[in-house]
């Protein structure tokens, strides 16, 4: 399934790329996440519960930042276990200043299911990704507004 | 025709139907009766690296939980077909376990079962197994699979290929005919990969009785006695005897429930182990994941024309999938059920096809209504349709000019094809001309070029389809790797008071069996049809069978029982002369009674059966009774034929394709009841539109079915079709005593040729040779951009 | 959870679990097994029965759902021994094959004609959308459905 989409986020591509890699705010930014412990440098165990519309489950598994280059891109990936089946992505992220202090992030890539989320869920999990992602990035700046500019 | 034979007698099934009181397998409830659940693979390829089934056994209500490690039938289900390389190689078998310890080849293959006190808490606990994979790359197209490098299904071969199969003239001389030929036609392309969707979802029920050492199984199978020989003595190595299958009311079949399915087994191995009755039934899902699809060939050919448009040579090669395994008959369907048909209706000198068979990370391919047929009817009809635009002459008139001329199989002889078959009897110039004119050929044509100049896009498509049924005779089979014989059994059993009783072989899941074959043993004994009750699907009450497929059922289980009334009449004569105090010879049967000739002296053939039971007064040295078992194996196969015309409307927006028109006329040979042959066309020409138009099993690159419900699965629903138009002629079969040829998958056969032919003739002027099947809006958009 | 509600006439209670599907409660606890399932999407409509006057799903309603409802089932569709005209029409016409999707068929087929005692064949295939038959190609059950609303409306 291709994922891709792109977010205004009303800050600067310094100051993101400082909240994706950090563990405390991803914990509290990323949709669902119940725990998510350091493993290693860009490392991450998660626990999530996912739950859009029909499509309700806990995942199990890792997350990793790869192929960063500072300040500009990276790559997320993503495999994750669940009862109603796997999920294994590969979504690269470009940060993308506008010149007026806000960054859009431009994200693309391809994500594999497997079990009954391929069988049943595909034509809906594209619906569920967007919704995801847009409720991460909501988050994001909502975690923007509480803290203090870094001006 | 006599009293009851040729009528539409209403169905004595449809009574307990509607009312809601069938018994399909899923309604039966046995007391003590346990649940399972099972745990499939989410993955097409991958090995298995650890299964911990600790968590889940502590669940509530879990009796047991069964992995491949438990000594469950080993070596899994066999294959009951053959097809060796042409090189002279052993077909590649490989074991199909009926649960999986290492090595997974299709998503949906079962590594564990729990069996629970209830189906919700078997499910619970199966959701508390865990499975460690490690995920392999998987391969499910045909053509990929034998590509150098493709992942192996299994690794004990070097290539993906279970055989690599010709058929036909020899190949050098059908090229060199094409070389020649004044006009060759090619085409390329997939008859794509369909699910059967049977509405009932298979279901079985395992009962051992510890007391008597004897298991009940209760299945939904198109084919108890088959199941049964192959569970006992290939699977599970039990005595035969000792086993009792049962499948009443099934709720469709289309091929599908045919085969012996590893679920079958390992309930039945399971009964014994825990000593309690055993149920599953599968969701759709698992129907999806689990029951053998049909089709998917990968088609390469050719066919070479002289310039008067006759065929001079046909050459064919294709990737046919196999799926992870070799079902039942999974080998016969693109070979013998297909191959064997690639002469169609015309005269065709030359002919070669060549098919490699290879094994796909997919759930396993076998017969699905037509089975090999319809995919050879599809080729021929499509690339002559082709062929008639590309040469300029009308799709009608090249058919006409290559037909076989017609031959009844009596007076003359039966007409030999190039692929091993000999057809029985056949007039495919009727049935085209009666077609014509139930379409109005030369309006229609008219009416096409008006619309035109309105830019609305009408099309017609033609298919002249021929099969081959009653499958068949033993020996012909053998020869071409069947493994078990073909026959039919009939018993006709005549109670002292002169009721019969009949036990088939034969299975009805749809097929209104228990009144049509009343009909014919009715009029053949002179009785009343409410006299006659019809018991299949019951290993205990039915000697043997071979079940219900192919088009087999009147040709050949219907054959079986005109056999042993006819023996109950001859032993009924002896005693109707004894009585009547005449020679046999002296005596003609009628009317429920014999009567010496010319005379008014006659006894009843109740008063004769029940002189058989209390034999009191009986002809010296005959057995009392009157009670009669045959096995009847056909000479030959019977060949049905048809032609089959759609009328579609495309949207030149959208690319949608709507259905017009639908004329189906056939040619079943003698019909016991109109009603139901038109029934067996109707479903038929549906299930056929479907393959054209919607239905198309899609897998994605890690070998996932993506469409694997009924929200994404295409199904024909009420408002995609047209009223079927049906007519017919008769061309009797020469061969069998009631010149039936057999109604069930001609529809499917000779319909989804005729909707692409029409799809591509609305779009002809356009400049669109072929569109690929389904033929979906966003297909037909593309090709009318193009 | 308690439940009371009255299935073809009869009043049933019972203590059931919550996640309980209307058809699992019809066909394990009632033992009514004219309902059937061929699908758990809800795309087949051979589980359809009468909830209130209205045609639904049962695989799709949990039984506590239906609590203090009126059912019909297509065990409740004869008056005894006499079948529903839809019932009639469809022997008389062929309308079913293998007999699975029938009920579902009937089901749906009595709400079209409550809704619409004249449908045309359009409306009828229409009405149909929402149940699979694979036997019949639905030319029959189309037809069965036209002649029980003339049988309904002489």
């Amino acid at each position: 399934m291709q994922v891709k989409g792109n977010y205004m986020v009303n800050t600067t591509p310094n100051v993101v790329w400082d909240m994706i890699t950090n563990p405390a705010v991803l914990e509290k930014i990323t949709p669902g996440i119940k725990t998510l412990t350091v493993t290693g440098p860009d490392q991450y165990d998660a626990i999530s519960e996912v739950k859009v519309g029909p499509v309700k489950g806990n995942f199990e598994g890792t997350l990793s930042l790869k192929d960063q280059v500072n300040l500009e891109s990276c790559v997320l990936v993503v495999d994750q276990k669940s009862k109603m089946g796997n999920v294994v992505a590969e979504i690269s992220m470009k940060l993308i200043p506008d010149g007026n202090d806000n960054t859009e992030v431009q994200y693309t890539g391809d994500a594999k299911m497997s079990g009954m989320l391929a069988r049943m869920g595909q034509r809906i999990m594209s619906g569920v990704v967007s919704t995801l992602s847009r409720q991460f990035f909501q988050s994001l700046n909502k975690e923007l507004e509480g803290e203090p500019s870094t001006e | 025709m006599g009293k009851f034979v040729g009528k539409a007698v209403k169905r004595r099934e449809d009574a307990r139907f509607l009312k809601g009181a069938g018994t399909y397998t899923d309604d039966i409830k046995l007391p003590k009766m346990a649940h399972t659940a099972f745990v499939r693979s989410p993955y097409a390829h991958a090995n298995v690296l650890s299964i911990d089934i600790e968590e889940a056994k502590n669940e509530p209500g879990v009796i047991a939980i069964y992995t491949g490690n438990d000594a469950c039938g080993e070596f899994g289900v066999p294959c009951g077909w053959q097809v060796d390389f042409k090189n002279g190689e052993t077909m590649r078998e490989p074991a199909h376990p009926l649960l999986t310890k290492d090595k997974i080849r299709h998503v949906g293959e079962a590594v564990a079962i729990v069996v629970a006190e209830t189906l919700e808490q078997a499910r619970d606990a199966a959701e508390m197994v865990m499975v460690d994979y490690e995920e392999l790359l998987a391969v499910t197209d045909p053509k990929q699979a034998m590509e150098a490098g493709a992942p192996l299904v299994h690794d004990q071969w070097e290539d993906n290929a279970a055989f690599d199969w010709c058929i036909g003239n020899d190949r050098a001389e059908v090229e060199a005919a094409l070389e020649s030929a004044h006009h060759v036609t090619e085409m390329e392309y997939r008859n794509h990969r369909v699910a059967p969707n049977a509405i009932e979802p298979r279901s079985y029920i395992a009962d051992y009785d510890v007391n008597a050492d004897k298991w009940t199984l209760y299945t939904s199978t198109q084919n108890p006695h088959l199941i049964r020989l192959l569970l006992c003595a290939f699977v599970l190595g039990i005595p035969e005897h000792k086993v009792r299958v049962v499948s009443k009311d099934v709720g469709g079949g289309f091929g599908s429930k045919i085969y012996h399915y590893t679920e079958e087994a390992l309930l039945t191995w399971i009964s014994r182990e825990i000593g309690r009755p055993v149920k599953w039934t599968s969701d759709r899902s698992e129907a999806f994941m689990t029951d053998a699809h049909g089709r998917d060939h990968v088609v390469k050919s050719k066919m070479g024309f002289d310039k008067d448009g006759k065929i001079v040579a046909h050459l064919t090669d294709e990737y046919c999938a196999m799926g992870a395994y070799l079902s039942t008959f999974a080998p016969a369907v693109p070979t013998y059920l297909h191959g064997t048909l690639f002469q169609g209706v015309y005269t065709t000198p030359l002919i070669h096809l060549n098919v490699i068979a290879p094994f796909t990370h997919t759930v396993v391919v076998d017969a699905y209504r037509g089975a090999g047929r319809p995919e050879a009817t599809y080729l021929l009809e499509r690339i002559i349709s082709k062929a008639a635009k590309e040469m300029g002459m009308d799709p009608a008139e090249i058919r006409f000019k290559n037909f076989i001329p017609p031959f009844d199989g009596v007076e003359e002889a039966g007409y030999q094809t190039q692929v091993a078959l000999q057809y029985d009897s056949g007039d495919y110039h009727g049935v085209l001309e009666r077609g014509l004119e139930m379409l109005g050929y030369e309006d229609f044509r008219k009416e096409q070029a008006k619309a035109r100049e309105y830019g609305k896009l009408l099309g017609v498509g033609f298919s002249s389809y021929i099969e081959g049924c009653g499958i068949a005779p033993s020996a012909v089979v053998g020869a071409l790797g069947a493994r078990a014989g073909l026959y039919e059994v009939g018993h006709v059993r005549v109670q002292p008071t002169g009721k019969v009783s009949v036990f088939t072989g034969a299975h009805s899941h749809g097929q209104g069996h228990e009144t049509v074959f009343a009909q014919f043993v009715a009029d053949k004994l002179g009785i009343e049809m409410d006299d006659v009750e019809i018991e299949h699907g019951d290993t205990d009450q039915v000697a043997f069978g071979m079940g219900t497929y192919g088009s087999r059922s009147l040709a050949v289980g219907g054959s079986a029982i005109i056999k042993s009334i006819d023996k109950i009449l001859e032993k009924g004569a002896k005693i109707a002369a004894h009585k009547l105090e005449a020679a046999e010879e002296d005596l003609e049967y009628a009317e429920g009674k014999w009567t010496v000739k010319g005379t008014d002296k006659s006894i009843s053939f109740g008063d004769v059966s029940l002189t058989a039971y209390v034999p009191h007064d009986y002809p010296e040295g005959l057995e009392p009774g009157l009670d009669f078992s045959s096995f009847y194996d056909p000479s030959n196969f019977t060949y049905p034929f048809g032609t089959h015309i759609a009328v579609v409307e495309v949207d030149s927006d959208t690319g949608k394709v709507d259905v017009k028109r639908f004329i189906a006329c056939d040619d079943v040979g003698n019909v016991m009841n109109p009603m139901i042959v038109d029934g067996q066309i109707h479903g038929g020409v549906v299930q056929g539109i479907g393959q054209a138009l919607l239905e198309e099993v899609v897998f994605d690159e890690a070998g996932q079915m993506i469409n694997a419900s009924y929200m994404d699965y295409a199904m024909p629903r009420a408002d995609d079709i047209p009223m079927i138009e049906t007519d017919r002629t008769v061309t009797p079969c020469p061969h069998n005593p009631l010149g039936v040829k057999g109604a069930g998958e001609a529809g499917c056969i000779g319909s989804t040729p005729a909707v692409v032919n029409a799809v591509v003739d609305a779009l002809a002027h356009l400049g669109v040779t072929d569109i690929q099947m389904p033929v979906t809006p966003q297909r037909v958009w593309k090709a009318m951009q193009n | 959870m308690q439940i009371t509600l009255t299935v073809n006439g009869k009043q049933y209670s019972n203590d059931i679990e919550p996640r309980m599907s209307l058809t699992q409660y019809l066909r394990e606890v009632l033992d009514l097994t004219g309902t059937h399932v061929g699908c758990d999407t809800s795309g087949c409509g051979a589980c359809t029965v009468s909830l209130n006057g209205a045609a639904v799903k049962s695989c799709t309603l949990l039984a506590v759902q239906a609590d203090g409802g009126e059912l019909t089932t297509i065990e409740g569709m004869a008056n005894g021994n006499e079948m529903h005209p839809i019932q009639k029409a469809f022997k008389e016409h062929h309308g079913l094959q293998c007999g699975f999707c029938t009920p579902g068929m009937v089901m749906t087929a009595a709400n079209i004609l409550k809704d619409n005692p004249n449908p045309s064949e359009e409306e009828i295939r229409h009405g149909l959308e929402g149940n699979f038959c694979r036997c019949t190609g639905y030319h029959n059950i189309v037809k069965s459905i036209q002649h029980a609303a003339e049988e309904i409306n002489n």
